[in-house]
């Protein structure tokens, strides 16, 4: 019967129960549309970085400890301590046992695979252009394995780092500014004064503009070579299986090999913590679009209530109670939330769908063709979940001054 | 002592003139006080009413506006609550202000409860509140047979259309309530009270809003209810209204000072 009650009122009024439901509809795609776009870009980000650089890295150095030395004598908080002169330490960064170590961490359960890499910088040069860069120094057929690069490959063949004297592959980026082309010799010059000619074996874009502006592949010993890093491997790069339990296996695999181990979360923590950011404000205006719906909704069942106050006491002389009354404008709320979340999810995945398809050229931090867009369910559970219950809170005002409406004071007012 | 008085011009089932049930009251007010307003501002519309009303009865309630009538039929009805505590601040009153429905003290009904006590029990008929405006007549008949549950929803609209049908509405069944002229509207009140056959239609001034023609139908109606053995309570103004009903009860100043049968009762039973 309430509900029989409450659609029949919310029929009544079908111009202002539109209304009501465009404005939870709007608010609803916008924040599918919204997070999509936010999805779309981090997951891109995510996804791209975390596969081209593998889910961990294991440096060439401990943790650094927490407590220093002169933190440990001289315990005030609040003393600043300051150390004049100190001269770094000459001793050659490496890990050591690296193979051992390699054997032990592929034995561990939900390691897929691990491989060793010598990382540096270096300068790129061609012709006149030059650009600096970082040289990774890899087994090609071990770094397939740990990471996504072999895939993509624009131009060239990953595996030819092996077949090829001084082959190197590059990113898209620099071979821009650098102006080379596949089958093109580069000189790197390295920070400790190596040097040396390598031949554009390959050319990748992974679509993450650092990544490809810096970026560029050898094979592991020539790498070592031009580093001036003979037979040293300073990074194990690991690739998991659930590459979201990074920070878990991390910790573990520090444990094991006492060098510092840094998962992808931690590596690209600027990031993420720009990505929070942005998220929440995304979910803010949203929200506040979704207030401002629910205060249309709060409005109209608050005009519905006044002018039914005559029914409300017909309704009560009968026999309905308080909170029969109260369930009669929660009902509309509901249906109104429903209906409004429904049509919005709908939209919501008309537009995403329609704005992926848009011929949008991106070049930013990321580089892609058209707007990214990605999809969680998540995403339409708590818009779906969230109008819903907002649009709820919104009925229940009215709903209960509804339900203190005093019968005989009304129909007294009548008389 | 108002009350007292009152009282004693109040029937007993056994004493009353043109009795057709023996049982005890189907509606009693006990020392009925009610108060509005706080501290300065007190409004003692009603004094101490005891009255009971039985099975049967058709009971017209008269008196001058302010008189407390319409109030004593909404506390009558559950529709309202007696005040228990005096203005004074010094206590309950005694004995307790109540109101029994059935032999059910409402005092220790929740809002709920109370609520299908109206549902079951009691019939109201209001002078201008007539429909719902967004259903049609047979939906307004139907609505609280849907709230109480005991037919299924096609036979709910099976009864309700029954009721249009015998109070000469056959054809307009379907028909929304605010397309009804104002006879029609309150005729289909009438048949909405009837919805659940309560125990008792109260009726409050239910032709005061009608012009002669559809005031005398509404009448001829609550006469053919009296006579089918449904007890009703009607607050007029009509004296030739209320000398069709079986007994009168003239109300002053929140007091009863009069109850008494009429001849009409005693001649028809």
């Amino acid at each position: 019967m309430r509900w029989f009650i409450s659609i029949r009122y919310f029929l009544a009024h079908t111009r202002q129960s539109l209304v009501c439901i465009a404005g939870v509809t709007i608010s609803v795609m916008m924040f599918i549309v919204m997070t999509a776009m936010m999805s779309g870009f981090t997951d891109k980000f995510i996804i791209e970085t975390v596969e081209s650089s593998g889910h961990l890295t294991i440096h060439d150095e401990p943790r650094e400890s927490r407590t220093k030395i002169l933190e440990q004598v001289y315990t005030d908080p609040n003393a600043m301590l300051v150390v004049h002169g100190v001269k770094p330490r000459e001793r050659v960064k490496q890990i050591k046992n690296a193979a051992g170590l390699i054997r032990k961490v592929r034995q561990m359960p939900g390691i897929n695979a691990a491989a060793p890499m010598v990382n540096d910088g270096a300068i790129a040069t061609y012709g006149t252009k030059t650009i600096n860069v970082d040289v990774l120094g890899v087994e090609p057929e071990q770094q397939v394995r740990v990471t996504t690069i072999g895939t993509k490959l624009t131009s060239g063949d990953f595996s030819r780092l092996k077949t090829a004297a001084d082959g190197i592959v590059i990113g898209q980026g620099i071979a821009d500014v650098l102006g080379a082309q596949l089958d093109d010799t580069i000189v790197l010059t390295s920070a400790s004064g190596g040097r040396a000619n390598a031949k554009v074996v390959g050319i990748f874009e992974t679509g993450v503009t650092p990544v490809d502006y810096s970026r560029c592949y050898m094979l592991l010993s020539n790498a070592q070579t031009l580093l001036g890093r003979k037979n040293i491997i300073n990074e194990i790069v690991v690739r998991l299986n659930d590459y979201t339990d990074a920070q878990a296996y991390a910790s573990q695999i520090e444990a094991v090999a006492g060098y510092r181990t840094e998962s992808w979360q931690e590596s690209n923590a600027n990031f993420l913590k720009i990505f929070a950011v942005q998220t929440v404000i995304t979910y803010f205006i949203t929200a506040a679009l979704l207030v401002v719906a629910a205060f249309g909704v709060l409005n109209i069942l608050i005009m519905a209530v006044l002018e039914r106050v005559n029914d409300i006491a017909i309704l009560k002389s009968f026999g309905l109670s308080r909170a029969d009354i109260t369930q009669i404008y929660v009902i509309q709320g509901l249906v109104i939330g429903l209906v409004g979340s429904i049509t919005g999810l709908i939209c919501g995945k008309i537009a995403v769908e329609g704005l992926r398809r848009l011929p949008i050229q991106m070049e930013g931090l990321v580089k892609a063709e058209g707007l990214l867009m990605s999809e969680h369910r998540s995403q339409y559970v708590v818009a779906f979940i969230g109008s819903l219950l907002v649009v709820m809170l919104a009925a229940v005002y009215p709903a209960r001054r509804a339900a203190t409406y005093d019968p005989v004071e009304v129909i007294r007012g009548a008389h | 002592m108002a009350h007292t008085e009152a009282a004693a011009l109040s029937y007993s089932s056994a004493s009353r003139p043109g009795a057709r049930v023996s049982d005890g009251p189907l509606l009693r007010a006990q020392n009925v006080y009610r108060m509005l307003g706080s501290g300065d501002n007190v409004n003692t519309i009603l004094r101490g009413v005891n009255v009971n009303i039985f099975p049967g009865e058709y009971t017209s309630i008269v008196g001058a506006s302010g008189s407390g009538k319409s109030t004593l039929l909404y506390l009558l009805g559950g529709l309202d609550r007696p005040t228990q505590q005096r203005a004074d601040d010094d206590g309950p009153f005694d004995p307790p202000s109540r109101i029994f429905i059935d032999g059910q003290d409402t005092s220790e009904l929740d809002d709920a409860a109370l609520a299908l006590v109206r549902n079951e029990k009691v019939g109201f008929v209001f002078q201008f509140h007539y429909l719902l405006k967004d259903f049609t007549a047979q939906e307004n008949v139907c609505l609280p047979m849907f709230k109480l549950g005991r037919l299924s929803r096609s036979g709910a609209m099976e009864r309700g259309a029954e009721l249009l049908k015998r109070f000469g509405l056959g054809d307009k069944v379907k028909r929304r309530a605010n397309r009804l002229s104002g006879g029609e509207q309150q005729r289909v009140a009438i048949a909405r009270a009837l919805a659940n056959e309560p125990r008792v239609v109260l009726a409050d001034e239910p032709t005061g809003n009608l012009d002669r023609k559809n005031g005398d139908m509404v009448a001829d109606l609550f006469q053919e209810l009296f006579e089918t053995g449904q007890a009703i309570v009607m607050v007029t103004h009509d004296i030739a209204l209320a000398q069709k009903s079986s007994r009168i009860i003239t109300m002053e100043d929140g007091n009863i000072i009069r109850d008494h049968a009429t001849e009409k009762q005693t001649t028809d039973v």
